[in-house]
């Protein structure tokens, strides 16, 4: 057979097209459900970590049952908010509603392009708040959730993921403890004179003689993931923007 | 085992190493060797590819039109890392959460593609199937000796457990940056080369 | 003016070599000498400012989550985007190919000088990298997207040029033998490297 053709050409590649999109498309739609379960009971597993009931390790080793009924006991009110802080929906507490990645990649178009909003906040029985942040890094998206104080105005503790930061260095967000140890305490200004509500600074945060941080909304970016670390920062000022009705009473 | 299979997996290890002599899989090898562990992960991941793909490339050499033959073989790769993703996310969501950030660097390495044309579209299945897993072994092998380096220079640390910061080592910071990376490769290559005579260019 | 910011960010700022590190093996593998490394590097430009508006079409109108609305309010909710590296990957492929035939059959002698790279460009990283940057940077247009193509492979180009100049003037260098070619190539991007980071602070 001669298949160096051009009907052969065509032939064979249409058909490799065909056969690996139907493979691909059929593996996704059969695997969906049990990749949604997943992803949701990843989500609730990285709102409970922002709100710092566990540590991620040991909602990892629990399994999505265990962190789905925790979450269901625990928390108080699950609702959608608008552009002005009002109440545009809730999202059913016994069936673990949330809004998972995909949902905050929606919003985050919508917060952009100024439509319509529809952001989750999570309140627990404790009075700790959780809002979600979405955003850029330097290959793909990180998002993540920062934990409120009783007061809305402090941080009580936060969490960042990533789709496909380099490990090591982009990657920190997510996987050095000491990076999100920094959020809590600190406060985001909304009234400041930039338009900077919360900043991660490259090369380190202004510190006084101690060594402590001298403003409240500044932390120390990551060494050598300068990009990661401009979107991530960029991300929480656009989302905190976002919330600004409901954080900044 | 003959002499010929025995040389298809000693050769890529040192002799014809992907990244010191044939410069292929560059980019990965900068990306991912800040840590020992996702050096580790990595290596293992393109080991699998690289076989797996040279593989199923063999066995379709004779049916692949010559003109279109990147197209499909970059379909082939691209499938498989791809399906592995889908059925890790549903089966096994600890290990994919480890795994994903390296599926695109694993379909773009050019090792993967290299082997495919250089060997696997002109030999039989299992030599394929062998100078694939070689090859990905000697990446391997280099990319764990890059990370070494940065890791214990750049974090003090060896899979995250502290060692030189131990001892009061300032860690330096220009070692996590990629630019060092590279020098240390040049320093690899210097070295295998002054081992090797006959890989010196003139 | 965002335009212009862009095109200059995309090829300094953000250069596809320096600041990514993408598109290294034939980088270093095709930069002995002037002539071919602009050969390869106009390759590059080419076909990053083809391939990128059109996965930027298809991206938009075929694989972003609801972007198949305008096929009807029923398909509002279908996301292909776990097809995107596989459509990126064939769409780069092909356009590689089919530009690889188009030149072969009228323009032999552009043929002869760049057509060896055609192929190699397939599985240069800058370009499907250009590819993933630009879903992950939700351009406005197709204009910005081809703006910010034209801008890497530029930077590309510049990139290889230089160091193909290095390389050059090199060969009358004492270099320890092992250390000669690939060693010493290597040792020079890393400081090239580390020159390029001083426009990582600049934001325009």
């Amino acid at each position: 057979m001669n298949t160096n053709s051009n009907l052969y050409t065509v032939i064979y590649t249409s058909v490799v097209c065909v056969l690996v999109a139907a493979i691909l498309a059929f593996v996704s739609q059969a695997l969906a459900p049990r990749q949604e379960a997943n992803e949701k009971a990843e989500t609730i597993s990285q709102i409970l970590t922002a709100a710092r009931f566990a540590d991620k390790a040991e909602w990892d080793s629990k399994g999505n049952d265990a962190i789905l009924s925790f979450y269901k006991e625990n928390v108080d009110k699950a609702w959608l908010v608008n552009a002005q802080g009002e109440e545009c929906g809730t999202l059913d507490i016994s069936k673990a509603e949330i809004v998972t990645v995909s949902g905050l990649k929606k919003q985050n178009y919508a917060i952009k392009d100024g439509s319509e909003l529809s952001l989750p906040v999570y309140r627990f029985k404790n009075g700790i708040t959780v809002v979600p942040i979405y955003g850029a890094g330097l290959w793909g998206p990180v998002w993540g959730y920062i934990a409120f104080q009783q007061d809305l105005k402090t941080i009580a503790g936060a969490y960042f993921d990533h789709e496909s930061e380099t490990p090591g260095l982009g990657g920190k967000i997510k996987d050095d403890p000491s990076f999100r140890a920094q959020f809590a305490g600190n406060r985001p200004d909304f009234n400041g004179s930039t338009d900077e509500v919360f900043e991660i600074v490259k090369g380190g945060a202004p510190k006084d003689k101690e060594g402590k941080d001298v403003e409240d909304n500044k932390i120390d970016a990551i060494t050598g993931a300068t990009m990661t670390s401009k979107g991530l920062d960029e991300a929480i000022d656009t989302w905190l923007e976002a919330y600004k009705p409901i954080l900044n009473r | 085992m003959d002499a010929k299979l025995k040389e298809t997996i000693l050769n890529p290890i040192f002799k014809g190493n992907p990244i010191t002599v044939l410069v292929l899989g560059i980019c990965s090898s900068l990306a991912v060797t800040v840590e020992m562990k996702g050096a580790c992960v990595m290596a293992l991941s393109v080991i699998l590819v690289t076989g797996l793909s040279s593989l199923v490339c063999s066995l379709l050499r004779k049916t692949i039109p010559n003109r279109v033959r990147i197209i499909i073989q970059l379909v082939v790769v691209a499938l498989m890392v791809i399906l592995v993703d889908q059925f890790l996310k549903a089966y096994a969501y600890g290990i994919d959460k480890q795994l994903s950030v390296y599926i695109g660097l694993i379909i773009t390495n050019c090792i993967v593609m290299g082997r495919i044309e250089a060997f696997a579209l002109s030999n039989k299945p299992l030599p394929s199937l062998l100078d694939g897993l070689a090859n990905g072994a000697g990446y391997g092998l280099i990319l764990i000796v890059v990370a070494f380096f940065r890791e214990l220079l750049g974090s003090g640390t060896l899979f995250g457990f502290p060692v030189l910061s131990a001892l009061g080592y300032t860690n330096n910071g220009l070692v996590i940056l990629p630019p060092m990376a590279l020098i240390i490769l040049g320093c690899i290559v210097w070295i295998q080369r002054a081992i090797q005579k006959d890989l010196q260019e003139k | 003016m965002e335009y212009v910011s862009l095109f200059v960010k995309s090829i300094f700022v953000d250069n596809m070599i320096f600041a990514y590190f993408l598109g290294m093996c034939s980088y270093l593998a095709v930069s002995k000498n002037v002539k071919t490394a602009n050969g390869l590097g106009a390759a590059v430009i080419f076909v990053l400012a083809v391939t990128l508006p059109i996965n930027y079409l298809l991206y938009t109108y075929v694989l972003k989550p609801g972007a198949l609305l305008w096929l009807g309010e029923g398909f509002a909710d279908v996301n292909l985007s776990f097809l995107s590296f596989i459509v990126f990957i064939a769409t780069i492929a092909a356009i590689v190919q089919i530009v690889e035939m188009v030149v072969e059959k009228f323009a032999p002698s552009l043929y002869s000088s760049l057509g060896i790279f055609l192929p190699l460009i397939a599985v240069n990283c800058s370009i499907l990298g250009g590819s993933l940057f630009m879903q992950n940077k939700d351009f406005a247009g197709i204009g910005e997207s081809f703006t910010y193509a034209l801008g890497s492979g530029i930077g590309w180009w510049l990139a290889i040029v230089a160091l193909a100049a290095i390389r050059e003037k090199m060969a009358y260098a004492h270099v320890p033998a092992p250390l000669k070619g690939l060693g010493i190539t290597f040792i020079t991007v890393g400081l090239m490297g580390m020159a390029f980071m001083t426009f990582m602070g600049i934001s325009l």
